[in-house]
């Protein structure tokens, strides 16, 4: 499913599974039964790492409904020149 | 024997409150300046509340004229549960979310991870983080991961 919507929007960017949470947990963003039927889920959450893999900006919303925007993602790009 | 006209500001101002609720899924959800904070909603459901009101002083004040003596209170109270709903819901459901204490912070190294992609291809963090997009490319500044609840 996740392939037919990226080959339809276009996307370059990778698409990752993780059908049983384990990077989930691993990033200690399990929302136990939030899915739609129940399921384990993720909390929104966007981190942008620099070129040796360490964290440098981080969004763990406190409202699902708000996500970063993607000016501020630019904006907190900039410093990873 | 008059005939006493069609209460049509009560139906209004119920019909909007069903819109500032139902549009939000469907329509303002989908820009993020209606979805943060849902203004656009709030406009619907205050109009539609004066529009109601309005119906319901001319139903109750005008009997002789406007008929709405018994729709009024079941139309209320369903555009009280419309808005009270969605109230509930942008002010407090959608924040609830766990406390994710143990997410790594800012100066930390992201963890290491193997995931497939939609290809079923398996995809490591430190494969993003070393191949450019393209061979003429340097390798990339950084990598953005992002975490969605799957389905949005």
């Amino acid at each position: 499913m996740s392939r037919d919507l990226c080959r339809k929007a276009g996307y370059t960017y990778s698409f990752l599974s993780d059908p049983r949470a384990e990077v989930i947990r691993r990033y200690d963003l399990l929302h136990q039964g939030a899915g739609v039927n129940g399921q384990d889920i993720a909390r929104p959450a966007e981190f942008l790492l620099d070129s040796s893999g360490v964290i440098r900006w981080v969004n763990l919303t406190e409202d699902y409904r708000v996500r970063a925007r993607p000016e501020q993602i630019m904006e907190a790009a900039k410093a990873l020149r | 024997m008059n005939e006493r006209q069609w209460n049509w500001q009560l139906w209004a101002g119920f019909l909007l409150c069903l819109l500032g609720f139902a549009s939000y899924p469907f329509v303002f959800a989908k820009f993020p300046i209606t979805r943060d904070v849902p203004w656009a909603n709030f406009l619907l459901f205050a109009v539609g509340g004066v529009l109601f009101f309005l119906g319901l002083r001319r139903a109750f004040g005008q009997q002789q004229q406007y008929r709405g003596k018994i729709a009024g209170p079941i139309l209320g109270t369903l555009s009280l549960l419309a808005a009270g709903s969605f109230c509930f819901i942008v002010f407090y459901m959608t924040k609830q979310l766990p406390a994710s204490t143990g997410a790594p912070r800012v100066g930390q190294k992201a963890p290491e991870f193997v995931l497939p992609d939609t290809n079923r291809n398996p995809v490591s963090l430190d494969s993003l983080l070393s191949r450019p997009l393209s061979s003429t490319q340097a390798p990339p500044k950084g990598v953005l991961l992002v975490f969605y609840r799957g389905y949005w």
